[in-house]
C-alpha cells in the first residue's frame, strides 16, 4: 500500500537527483528535503532498472546460470561469475586444480585495478576535474587490454567455469602481461599522488560524509566503506578461498578517517595492492591443465546448498544456492555490496550540504544495475514512472 | 550436530537443531520469535561493531507449507558467518522486525516483503513497488513465490 | 601540487592523442578475441547441444536444403544446423566449448554492426558448398 505524502516542515525544499542524472550513472532517485543549503531527509527510490534474475535463474540450468550471473554486474562480472561458481563447486564436492585457482585471483585482481580506476576517475568527474577523469580513463584503457589478453574480452570475461577456467595463458601471453602491469603501476601511483596532494580534491572530499565504526557495522556497509572507517573487514582473509591465502602480497587496507577522502584512498591501496598480487601470480603460477573439458562436467546435481562470499571491487558480495537435485537450481539469492551500501546508506546524507551529496554517493560507489536484480521477466517494464515516497533518515541515527 | 563456537554458546538454549551448511557455516535453528531476543544477546556480549547481518534469503517451501527464513549474520571477530534458520507458514507469513536492533536489516526486509510476502512486524518502511515494478506490484502478486508465473 | 598536475596537462598537449581514428586505423584487436564464430557443417553431427546450452536461446536447428544434404557427414542423421542470430548472441562461446566434435571456427572478427539482422547460415552452408565443389555464393 502506498503511503501518502507527508506535510513537509515549510522552509524545506525537496529536490531530486536523478534518475537521469549527470552525475549518475545509472537511474536512481535519491530525494533530497533540504533547509538552506544542508539536507535534512533523504529518500532513496529503488526499481528503475530490474531485470528478474534470481527468478530467470531458477529455470535455467547450472552451468547457462554462469553466464547469467556473470552478467549482473559489468564491471564486477568476474567476482560475480567465480562467487557462484564457486558455490555450484561447493555443492558437487569439487576442487579446482591449482592452476586454475591462481589464473581466477589473476582475473578478479585485475577487475578490481580497473573498477577502482572507474570510480576514481568518476569521483575527478563529479567534482568537475574532468581532466583527471580523462587521464585516468586513458590509462585505464591499458587494464582492459591485459583483461583482453588473459580472459578474451575487454569487459565481459566469461572466464569461470565448474572445475576451473575457461581459457589458459602461455609464455608471450605472460610478458605481454608483467610488461602492462609495470605501466598501470606506475601511472596508479601517480594518481595515488594526485589524490594525496591535490588541493581541489582535499577541499572536496576530506572531512565529507564522514562515519562512525559502530554506525557502519550497525547498517551493514560493506567494502571501501567500511575500511576506510577503521572497520577491517575483507571477506579475502575471513573466506580463505581460491589463491588468496598462498599469495603473501596481500594486505589489509583500512583507514581510520572514516571520510570521503579516506575511502577513495583505500581504494588506491587496493589498486596497488591488487597490481602486486597480479604480479606474483604471474611469476609464481603452478603448472598443470586449467581448463575442464566442458564437454564431460556432470549434469546430475546432489541436492545440497551452499552459501559463498567473494570481495567484489565494492563490497562482500554473497551467493547463495540451493539444489534440489534436479538440473536447475531451487533458489538463488545474489546479494550485492551496493544492495546494503546504497539503500542502508542514505543517513550518510543527512547534514551535508547539496554539493557535497554527489561527493558522498560516488564515495559509496554505487552500481545500481548490481543493487537490483530480482524478479519479472516482462520486458515491458522497463522503468517506472510512478513515485512513492517513503521516510528514510528519520530512523534512529546515533550521531 | 555440529558444535558451536564459544562465543556463540548462548545459542544453544534456542536453538532446536545446530548442524553446518557449506561452506563450513553453522546453522542453528530457532523460532522465528525468538529471534530478535538471540540478536539482542549476542550484541550485548560481542559488542555492537562485531556482528551485522550479511543476507536474509528467503526460500518458497510450498510442499512443506512454510517459507523459510534464513538470517546469515557474520560475526566480526570470530571471522565466521552464523545462519538462524526459522520457518514462518505460507498462508500467514510474519516475522517480528530487526530494525531496531540492526538497521541495516532495511534493505533485506523491504526486499523479502516485496517479492515474498513476509511481514515484518515493526518495520514501517514496508512497500510494495520497492523493487517490483509497479505493473506486477498492483497486481497484488509476491513475484518470487513458486507458484507465481511471470 | 596544483603544478604537478599542470605538468602532466602540458605533456599532454605535446603527446599524440590517445583516440585511435577508426575506421581510418584498425583498432588493435587479440588474435583470440572472441569474435564471430560459426559451424562448420563438414563436421556438425546435429546434436542439438549447442542450441540446448546457449545462455541467450539464439541458436535454432534449421533442416539443411536438400541439395547440399549429401554433403553432410553420416553422422547427422536428422540433417540439420545450427542458425546463430549474431545480434542476440552474448559471445560467451559456450557453444564453441560444449560441442561434442568441436565443429565451430572462431575468429575475432568484431565488425559486425549492420542494418539486417546477421546469421550464421551463409557461412556454415558454404563449408558444405566448398567440400560439394560448388562455388562460394
Amino acid at each position: 500500500m502506498a503511503r501518502t505524502k507527508i506535510v513537509e516542515v515549510p522552509m524545506a525544499l525537496e529536490i531530486p537527483v536523478g534518475p537521469q542524472h549527470p552525475a549518475l550513472h545509472e537511474p536512481l532517485l535519491i530525494k533530497l528535503y533540504v533547509e538552506g543549503e544542508v539536507v535534512t531527509k533523504v529518500e532513496v527510490n529503488t526499481g528503475y532498472n530490474h531485470r528478474g534474475i534470481e527468478k530467470l535463474c531458477e529455470r535455467n540450468n547450472f552451468y547457462r546460470n554462469i553466464f547469467l550471473c556473470g552478467r549482473v554486474c559489468g564491471i564486477c562480472n568476474t567476482v560475480h561469475a567465480n562467487c557462484y561458481v564457486r558455490a555450484v563447486e561447493a555443492i558437487l564436492d569439487v576442487d579446482p586444480p591449482p592452476r586454475a585457482k591462481y589464473l581466477r585471483v589473476l582475473a578478479m585482481e585485475l577487475e578490481r585495478v580497473h573498477s577502482h580506476m572507474l570510480i576514481n576517475a568518476v569521483m575527478a568527474e563529479v567534482l568537475g576535474y574532468d581532466t583527471l577523469f580523462m587521464t585516468i580513463m586513458r590509462d585505464r584503457e591499458a587494464v582492459m587490454k591485459a583483461k583482453e589478453i588473459v580472459t578474451g574480452a575487454r569487459v565481459l570475461a566469461d572466464y569461470m567455469m565448474v572445475g576451473g577456467v575457461r581459457r589458459d595463458i602461455d609464455e608471450v601471453k605472460k610478458d605481454r602481461l608483467l610488461k602492462l602491469l609495470d605501466k598501470i603501476e606506475e601511472r596508479v601511483r601517480y594518481y595515488r599522488k594526485v589524490f594525496e596532494d591535490d588541493p581541489t580534491i582535499f577541499k572536496r572530499l576530506v572531512d565529507v560524509g564522514r562515519l562512525s565504526p559502530a554506525d557502519i557495522v550497525s547498517h551493514s556497509l560493506v567494502g571501501p566503506v567500511a575500511r576506510g572507517s577503521d572497520v577491517g573487514t575483507d571477506v579475502r582473509f575471513e573466506d580463505p578461498h581460491e589463491a588468496y591465502p598462498e599469495i603473501p602480497v596481500m594486505k589489509l587496507i583500512k583507514r581510520d578517517e572514516g571520510d570521503s577522502w579516506a575511502r577513495m584512498m583505500v581504494r588506491w591501496d587496493e589498486a596497488l595492492v591488487s597490481i602486486e598480487a597480479s604480479r606474483y601470480v604471474l611469476q609464481h603460477l603452478p603448472q598443470g591443465n586449467a581448463v575442464p573439458d566442458e564437454r564431460k562436467l556432470p549434469r546430475r546435481f546432489p541436492p545440497g546448498e551452499a552459501f559463498t562470499r567473494a570481495e567484489a571491487p565494492r563490497g562482500e558480495l554473497t551467493y547463495y544456492v540451493l539444489s534440489d537435485g534436479k538440473p536447475t537450481p531451487y533458489r538463488v539469492k545474489i546479494r550485492t555490496p551496493s544492495f546494503n551500501n546504497i539503500i542502508n546508506g542514505a543517513f550518510a546524507f543527512v547534514g551535508a550540504c547539496i554539493a557535497d551529496v554527489p561527493a558522498i554517493l560516488v564515495s559509496f560507489d554505487p552500481c545500481i544495475s548490481c543493487m537490483e536484480r530480482v524478479v519479472v521477466v516482462d520486458p515491458e517494464t522497463g522503468s517506472k514512472r510512478k513515485l512513492s515516497l517513503r521516510e528514510l533518515a528519520t530512523r534512529g541515527v546515533s550521531r | 550436530m555440529a558444535e558451536l563456537p564459544e562465543k556463540l554458546g548462548l545459542l544453544k538454549k534456542y536453538a532446536k537443531k545446530v548442524y553446518e551448511i557449506k561452506v563450513s557455516r553453522i546453522v542453528a535453528e530457532v523460532e522465528v520469535g525468538d529471534i530478535p531476543r538471540i540478536v539482542e544477546e549476542l550484541i550485548k556480549s560481542l559488542g555492537k561493531e562485531s556482528l551485522y547481518l550479511t543476507t536474509l534469503v528467503a526460500t518458497d517451501l510450498p510442499e512443506q507449507g512454510i517459507i523459510r527464513l534464513d538470517y546469515f549474520l557474520s560475526v566480526l571477530p570470530e571471522k565466521k558467518v552464523v545462519v538462524l534458520r526459522a520457518a514462518v507458514p505460507r498462508e500467514d507469513p510474519r516475522a517480528p522486525s530487526l530494525l531496531n536492533i540492526l538497521p541495516g536489516v532495511f534493505s533485506a526486509e523491504c526486499e523479502v516483503y516485496d517479492l515474498m510476502g513476509v511481514v515484518f512486524e515493526g518495520n514501517p518502511h514496508l512497500r510494495r513497488g520497492f523493487f517490483v515494478p509497479v505493473e506486477v506490484a498492483e497486481k497484488g502478486i509476491h513475484p518470487l513465490k513458486k507458484d507465481v508465473k511471470v | 601540487m596544483v603544478h604537478s598536475f599542470l605538468r602532466e596537462v602540458l605533456r599532454n598537449l605535446i603527446r599524440r592523442p590517445a583516440t585511435i581514428e577508426y575506421p581510418k586505423k584498425e583498432t588493435p584487436v587479440e588474435p583470440d578475441f572472441r569474435g564471430r564464430h560459426y559451424p562448420d557443417l563438414t563436421k556438425c553431427i546435429g546434436c542439438s547441444l549447442c542450441a540446448l546450452e546457449c545462455p541467450s536461446n539464439v541458436i535454432t536447428m534449421k533442416p539443411i536444403p536438400k541439395e547440399l544434404a549429401d554433403a553432410a557427414p553420416p553422422a547427422n542423421r536428422r540433417r540439420i544446423y545450427p542458425s546463430i542470430r549474431y545480434f542476440g548472441c552474448i559471445f560467451c562461446y559456450r557453444c564453441v566449448t560444449v560441442c561434442p566434435v568441436r565443429a565451430y571456427v572462431v575468429s575475432n572478427e568484431y565488425r559486425l554492426a549492420s542494418d539486417k539482422p546477421l546469421f550464421s547460415d551463409e557461412l556454415s552452408l558454404s563449408t558444405l558448398r566448398r567440400r560439394k565443389g560448388v562455388g562460394a555464393q
